[in-house]
């Protein structure tokens, strides 16, 4: 699971037609829900929407280029898109100041201190709560139940966000215990975890060595992150056959991935949210080992790649080797 | 390490257990005869390596003042001779007898190597030569366990380094367990772990056990716990108490400075001095790390960066 922010846009649209519909004729609102899809994507403008549902589609608009375009764009081109995201980001604002992925995804861009905007979120997070919660009730009042349940769905999840950002924030931060706070707060309010919190919730919990914890979640998710967080985990304890064997692992889940155990290359995390990328595949696990350097770069070892990544990029280069070799007595 | 009065005390016990047992008196006239001359009673092969330990590490003291004047090239020159010199002393301690644990854990430390193949080769030092139980009561009273348990802090510290914090605090702990007062400073070691591991139970239970024994290191750990667990005030008021107990404890903090490796354990230093401060600063140094805004922090206090200053001028140091 993940976010995507144009799926979300899509939902919001669609309930806002719900509500504008005759109730009492039921075979005209099925006919006019027919045309809904094909009036969003040609003629927007034509169907009903709130000052909020704008801001949010401008939100969307927003994501692409900050999330999806910047990571992949030269320098020359990453300013105007900082410049074209945040641009978008302000109008979504002046729509609707209760917009809250754009205030958290403005203020992220404008902010590199990872604890100035764990300060910020921190600040905000009980309000963010309470708009959430009242937009919620204002609509599940107006619908039936089956909508109703996915507008109180859907109106909550700026606020998910919200938290798993302060969650991941406070990784960074080394402020684990509230990153474990933040991530267990979001699953309580949402067991079935779109935000995937407990990827950053595994690590956090490998920082302080929780061994029962990680065990926990390996077993529930047994994602890139459960298994490069248990591998850090085997490592800590100097278990090297078991940290060597949960190296196998990742390699057979993500195969032809050696190179990016062995370069372990950060990239930026989303803004609106972690980046959308095709499960089991390379983006997967390039985004765990980028998330993963603050497991990979502890400890006072000289190269700089920190302790575990120095060891992990050898053990990779190791066990590729002897794969190799093992394909050259073979031919 | 003291390594002159572990050898009179053990040459004066081996003696004692040759012609022994003297009387408290008899022992005392012993004793004070082994110190006027050690190496006329070293004469088993442990004593004797023991006694070429000694003498390295004089050499190697010493040679520590000599390096002011140096530029950095030539600095770093006479430090690898330094090093390769104590370890070539070593070697021949370990030649004499090969059981010398402090010989061959000063020799592996003075190589610096990285945290991950040093832990290895000490662990395999406590599987080849430590392998028998610790004494019942605590263990540095019998000076012939001693040698071990400086391996086991060195263990703990190597731990902390290569961040392996729980098995840094399991190793420090069973030092503590061994010998309750502490004469290696195992606690410290601990300590910072429970920082890093946001435990504060764990540590209040140290400082609570060790109370009236405040250090660099424990004012350091309460610092860093109370900023990872973003109790900003409370980490504010611990971080003036470093400042304010410990001297130069803001400077050592704001300008950290290479330290040479423990060799075999940390230098005697008085308790909150400037040289404990720079030592406790040195080994949370992955930890400082680990927080990446810490410093910035730190350096945002206003107070703590102009007490760094005027400890800076008033002792001569570059600021």
């Amino acid at each position: 699971m993940a976010h995507d922010s144009r799926r979300e846009d899509y939902l919001r649209m669609s309930l806002r037609f719900a509500l504008s519909l005759d109730e009492g004729d039921p075979s005209r609102a099925a006919r006019e829900f027919a045309s809904f899809t094909r009036r969003l994507a040609r003629d927007r403008d034509s169907l009903p929407q709130s000052d909020a549902d704008r801001a949010f589609h401008l939100v969307s608009l927003a994501t692409e280029l900050v999330d999806y375009r910047l990571p992949f764009a030269g320098d020359a081109l990453a300013d105007s898109l900082t410049a074209r995201g945040l641009a978008l980001l302000e109008e979504a604002l002046s729509l609707d100041p209760n917009c809250h992925d754009a205030v958290r995804m403005s203020f992220s861009l404008k902010t590199p201190s990872a604890e100035a905007r764990w300060r910020f979120l921190v600040e905000r997070e009980e309000s963010v709560r309470l708009s959430c919660e009242s937009t919620r009730d204002q609509l599940c009042a107006e619908l039936d139940e089956t909508r109703a349940a996915l507008a109180e769905n859907v109106s909550m999840r700026p606020w998910w966000r919200w938290l798993a950002d302060m969650a991941e924030c406070a990784l960074i931060c080394g402020r684990n215990r509230a990153a474990i706070d933040a991530a267990e707060r979001l699953l309580a309010a949402e067991p079935s975890d779109l935000s995937d919190v407990r990827r950053t919730l595994v690590y956090a919990l490998a920082k302080l060595e929780d061994e029962d914890g990680v065990a926990r979640l390996a077993a529930e998710t047994g994602d890139a992150w459960s298994l490069l967080a248990s591998l850090a985990l085997a490592h800590k304890r100097c278990d090297f056959a078991e940290a060597r064997r949960q190296v196998e692992r990742l390699l057979a889940a993500y195969p032809g991935c050696a190179p990016v155990l062995m370069r372990q290359i950060e990239i930026p995390d989303g803004r609106f949210a972690r980046i959308r990328v095709p499960a089991r595949g390379e983006d997967e696990l390039i985004l765990a080992v980028s998330e993963g350097v603050v497991l990979l770069q502890e400890g006072a070892e000289r190269s700089g790649k920190g302790v575990l990544g120095a060891w992990l990029a050898r053990t990779v280069s190791e066990l590729a080797g002897e794969k190799d070799d093992e394909g050259a007595s073979r031919s | 390490m003291n390594a002159w009065d572990e050898l009179v005390a053990r040459c004066a016990a081996r003696r004692n257990e040759k012609i022994g047992p003297l009387s408290d008196d008899a022992y005392a006239e012993l004793v004070l005869a082994v110190r006027q001359s050690p190496a006329d009673f070293a004469d088993e092969p442990g004593e004797r390596a023991l006694l070429v330990v000694a003498r390295a590490l004089d050499g190697y003291r010493a040679s520590l003042t000599r390096d002011d004047l140096l530029d950095d090239e030539s600095f770093e020159r006479e430090r690898a001779r330094r090093h390769s010199a104590l370890a070539a002393e070593c070697e021949r301690a370990v030649s004499i007898d090969p059981d010398c644990l402090d010989a061959r854990l000063i020799a592996l430390l003075a190589s610096e190597p990285d945290p991950d193949p040093l832990l290895t080769a000490l662990l395999e030092l406590e599987r080849a030569h430590a392998k028998e139980a610790l004494p019942e009561g605590d263990a540095w009273e019998d000076v012939f366990c001693r040698p071990r348990l400086r391996l086991r802090a060195a263990v703990a510290r190597t731990c902390l380094d290569g961040a392996r914090f729980r098995m840094a605090a399991s190793a420090a702990a069973s030092l503590t367990d061994a010998t309750p007062d502490d004469p290696l400073g195992a606690r410290h070691t601990h300590m910072l772990a429970c920082a890093r591991l946001e435990d504060e139970a764990g540590l209040g239970a140290l400082d609570a056990r060790f109370s009236g024994r405040e250090s660099a290191w424990s004012h350091l750990a309460r610092v860093l716990l109370l900023y990872k667990l973003d109790r900003l005030t409370a980490a504010r008021r611990a971080l003036r108490g470093f400042d304010s107990l410990c001297a130069g404890g803001a400077y050592a903090l704001l300008r950290p400075v290479l330290t040479e490796p423990y060799l075999p354990d940390r230098p005697d230093v008085a308790p909150c001095g400037f040289e404990e401060a720079v030592m406790a600063v040195r080994e949370a140094e992955p930890i400082i790390a680990d927080v990446p805004e810490f410093i910035a922090w730190c350096q945002e206090q206003e107070w703590l960066v102009a007490s760094a200053q005027a400890f800076a001028e008033r002792n001569d140091l570059d600021w």
